[in-house]
């Protein structure tokens, strides 16, 4: 597994490197210019190229390149042209922020999901049965920001159970509903895949022989089916927390949560380069991780597994 | 007593009573609470030397001053941290008197300020207008006048160590030389960008300034949650007092709460969470007005918003009669009261009221769709035309854009709309790749210079400001004669006679002036919208009476 994990983690030095290759080009050649966008609708020649010079926009292509690969081999993000913050100060700052609304997120949809997938696939169906896959399609369908509107005007502007929109100080009560928002899509295809994979494993020969053996159907179902189908489960999980963490821009934007995903389409807009490619390139290493997490998972789960 | 003199005493009386009553409902200022006032996102800079946006600005103007500032009816420019200025040499130096008295934040962050709460001198001044071209200000060239500031800002090959044209006289006194008489001069120093700041604070932080402000300004900077809140508390040693003597500011900070979404900012707004509202979007517009009467505050913003030909190119170069056609094509009233509720009064020309020069007799274009016909067949175009109208990514961009491509539909001109966000739209305007685009502009300082010289004068085409590329000698000579006129009576005459002749060359579509607007609580007392634009509203003499 040791090998298996080492051989992984070097992937990813390839991996990294093809994106932060492509962002870079892809930056260079969309059209928008940042020093001008810094200046704003007016400006004039000669303090538009001393702010180009300053930003190193004026070198080659090239040369920008291996600066920026350079200071990137030395742990270095870079400054952003919009805010002058540091990259990595601004990064680490949201991603707090989006860490803590992804994971309570990921939590009430996995918790919620496997439990629903379970009961679906035992008692199929059953009015519990349609009337989850109906909620679970629902989820699926339901676009983010009209469930994170609906949230909020029940439960913030009409029935004042939630002081509103924000941060806060940190406190769990504003944390309510936008884990509710974002948590919502997850749950439904955790729910829908588990009481896919679960119908799959309860129809298999071993499980007829488990109940024909007399075991309580609570240990058939935790005990043996459950583990066999929770391959594929784990896998959608692994995707859902990478794809939350990346930031959740629509629920943050609703919820004025100063998470990633806003941090990441206010630098397009401004077409601040190094905070993009900051963003992509965390982003990245997120997907990569959380791949490998996932990966390693399969093992403790599934002992035939080998890692080869 | 004679009947007559009977009632007059009883008027007297009657008057006296509700002279007194008046007297004891006029409400006085309260001392204490906190302004949440909304953003729609994080301000970028705090530096005022590097901020060009609004969203910086509003924070920029609570925590810095300027030498000068304008009047919140647009009439002209008031004393602020100077007490007084005279002209002189024909207007090629200015002499500024200093107030006395007037310290730095004490702290920001927190923090103790490296200044240490000093008092703000001449040489302060000199120093913040060094630095603002020793840090590539963008906004440095506004005053590019200045005696020296070619050599200052080439000094790595002049050698230059300062800005020549800027003098210190004595701790109080400060002087301008300027290489040709300027008359918006005093004008452009209320901008934002030339705000003053310590030199120990600058030096300490550097570019890092921008996150550790400090100003002289009524409120500093507490704590700044990117992407959630900035939080001002109040500068106990602010200069400004209010009409009795008493100190100023009245409130105990101001929040600037960051909520980008407009639906949920009217929510929180109504919930009560906000106290102030700035810009208030279109969706909700009727329905706030209706709600909230006079605490709806609106006025003419002096800013015009306007479709740019490109005259550099076909089919608008060289054919006045074609951009005359399609001035008169349109039905500005129709539109704005159909697509944006009537909130943007129909324009004529280039100068929107409020500013200095406005014209209210310009002869401009009415809707007059037959005068079109004719002008357009005159323009060798009689089944109409095609073209391309590139807009920025706005719902109301793209509102008025449709009903003014459906409005010349009537008369066969085929307008084609581009959406593309913002960066991308001022690259292809500066390069002339459009043929027509939307364009505003809104007031960087209340002079006719401001928008004639800069959107007009053909030394201007392309990122200074002239994007449709427009040339007219005659109007150039004009709008010189103009900037270096001491005569306020004669420059307004020159930059009339300069507009009208911009009018009839038709050099854009002129559609609309802006409008700004602001909603407040009714708990929030004293809050003046000023004709600069919501975001320039002073709070220093603003009060609540909900804590």
């Amino acid at each position: 597994m040791f090998t298996y994990f080492l051989r992984k983690l070097l992937y990813t030095i390839p991996v990294l490197w093809g994106v932060v290759t492509v962002v870079f080009i892809l930056m260079a050649v969309v059209p928008g210019d940042p020093a001008r966008i810094m200046m704003g609708q007016r400006g004039d020649p000669a303090t538009l190229a001393r702010i180009r010079a300053d930003l190193g926009l004026d070198l080659p292509l090239h040369r920008q390149y291996t600066k920026f690969l350079g200071e990137l081999l030395r742990g270095d993000l870079g400054t952003s042209y919009r805010s002058n913050e540091k990259v990595s100060v601004a990064l680490s700052v949201r991603f707090g922020a989006t860490l803590r609304l992804a994971f309570w997120a990921m939590v009430l949809a996995s918790v919620l999901g496997v439990t629903a997938g379970i009961v679906s696939a035992v008692k199929q169906y059953s009015v519990f049965d349609y009337s989850a896959m109906f909620l679970a399609i629902s989820g699926v369908s339901a676009p983010v920001f009209w469930v994170g509107l609906l949230l909020l005007l029940a439960f913030a502007y009409n029935l004042h159970w939630i002081p509103g929109v924000g941060y806060g100080d940190g406190q769990a009560i504003y944390l309510i509903l936008p884990v509710l928002t974002l948590g919502v899509r997850p749950a439904a295809l955790i729910a829908r895949l588990t009481r896919s994979c679960m119908l799959e494993v309860l129809s298999q020969d071993y499980i007829r022989t488990a109940r024909a053996k007399g075991l309580a159907e609570k240990i058939v179902v935790i005990k043996h089916a459950l583990k066999n189908a929770l391959i594929p489960v784990v896998t959608i999980i692994g995707t859902q927390v990478a794809e939350l963490l990346s930031g959740a821009v629509l629920t943050e934007t609703i919820f004025a949560w100063p998470g990633i995903g806003r941090l990441a389409v206010e630098a397009l807009v401004a077409r601040d380069f190094p905070m993009i490619r900051g963003t992509v390139i965390f982003m990245a290493l997120i997907f990569l991780v959380t791949n490998l997490v996932v990966d390693l998972s399969y093992g403790f789960i599934d002992p035939r597994v080998r890692f080869e | 007593m004679k009947r007559e003199m009977k009632v007059f005493l009883l008027f007297l009386l009657t008057f006296g009573v509700l002279c007194m009553a008046g007297a004891a409902f006029a409400e006085d200022p309260v001392y204490g609470g906190i302004l949440r006032w909304r953003e729609i996102n994080d301000p970028p800079k705090l530096d005022p030397a590097q901020a060009t946006d609004t969203v910086s600005s509003r924070a920029i103007y609570l925590m810095f001053d300027s030498l000068v500032e304008n009047d919140s009816d647009g009439k002209g420019v008031l004393p602020a941290l100077a007490e007084s200025w005279e002209g002189s040499e024909g207007g090629t130096v200015w002499t500024f008197k200093l107030r006395k008295g007037v310290r730095f934040h004490k702290e920001c962050l927190g923090e103790s300020t490296a200044n240490g709460g000093r008092e703000v001198t001449a040489q302060d001044w000199k120093y913040t207008f060094e630095r603002m071209v020793r840090d590539n200000s963008p906004r440095a060239y506004f005053i590019e006048m200045i005696e020296g500031y070619q050599d200052f800002v080439s000094r790595d090959e002049t050698g230059a160590t300062e800005w020549s044209g800027i003098k210190v006289l004595d701790d109080y006194t400060l002087q301008f030389k300027l290489t040709y008489s300027f008359a918006p001069f005093v004008s452009v120093l209320a901008y934002n960008s030339f705000m003053v700041i310590p030199r120990e604070d600058a030096e300490k932080w550097g570019k890092e300034f921008n996150f550790h402000p400090v100003g002289t300004g009524p409120f500093m900077l507490e704590r700044w949650d990117h992407d959630q809140k900035v939080v001002l508390k109040k500068n106990p040693d602010y200069w400004r007092k209010d009409d009795k003597g008493n100190a100023l500011p009245y409130l105990d900070g101001v929040e600037l709460v960051v909520i980008p979404d407009n639906t949920i900012a009217y929510e929180e707004f109504k919930k009560g969470n906000l106290d102030a509202f700035q810009d208030f979007p279109d969706e909700f517009y009727v329905e706030a007005k209706a709600t909230y009467g006079p605490l709806f505050r609106e006025r003419p913003w002096v800013g015009t918003y306007y479709y740019g030909f490109n005259n550099s190119k076909e089919p608008f170069k060289g054919n006045r009669a074609l951009r005359q056609a399609v001035n008169y094509a349109v039905d500005r009233e129709r539109i704005s009261d159909l697509v944006i509720e009537g909130r943007y009064p129909a324009g004529k020309g280039v100068l929107p009221p409020g500013m200095p020069g406005f014209n209210p007799d310009l002869k401009g274009y009415s809707y007059d769709p037959d005068k079109a016909k004719a002008l357009l067949k005159e323009a060798g175009y009689p089944s109409g035309f095609e073209c391309e109208l590139q807009v920025n990514n706005n719902p109301r961009h793209k509102a008025v854009a449709e009903a003014i491509q459906a409005q010349l539909m009537e008369l066969g001109i085929k307008l084609n709309i581009k959406v593309v966000d913002w960066g991308v739209h001022l690259d292809m305007c500066e390069r002339a790749e459009t043929q027509m685009f939307r364009m505003g502009w809104v007031v960087d300082y209340l002079d006719p210079d401001n928008f004639l010289y800069v959107l007009l004068h053909s030394s201007n085409h392309g990122s200074k400001g002239n994007y449709s590329f427009y040339s007219n000698p005659e109007v150039d000579a004009l709008l010189a004669e103009a900037r270096v006129e001491t005569n306020w009576d004669k420059r307004i005459e020159l930059y009339r006679k300069a507009e009208q002749l911009i009018v009839e060359d038709a050099p854009w579509v002129f559609l609309f002036h802006y409008s700004t607007s602001l909603l407040g609580q009714k708990w929030v007392k004293n809050m003046h919208l000023p004709a600069m634009g919501d975001y320039s509203t002073p709070l220093y003499n603003v009060w609540v009476t909900k804590k």
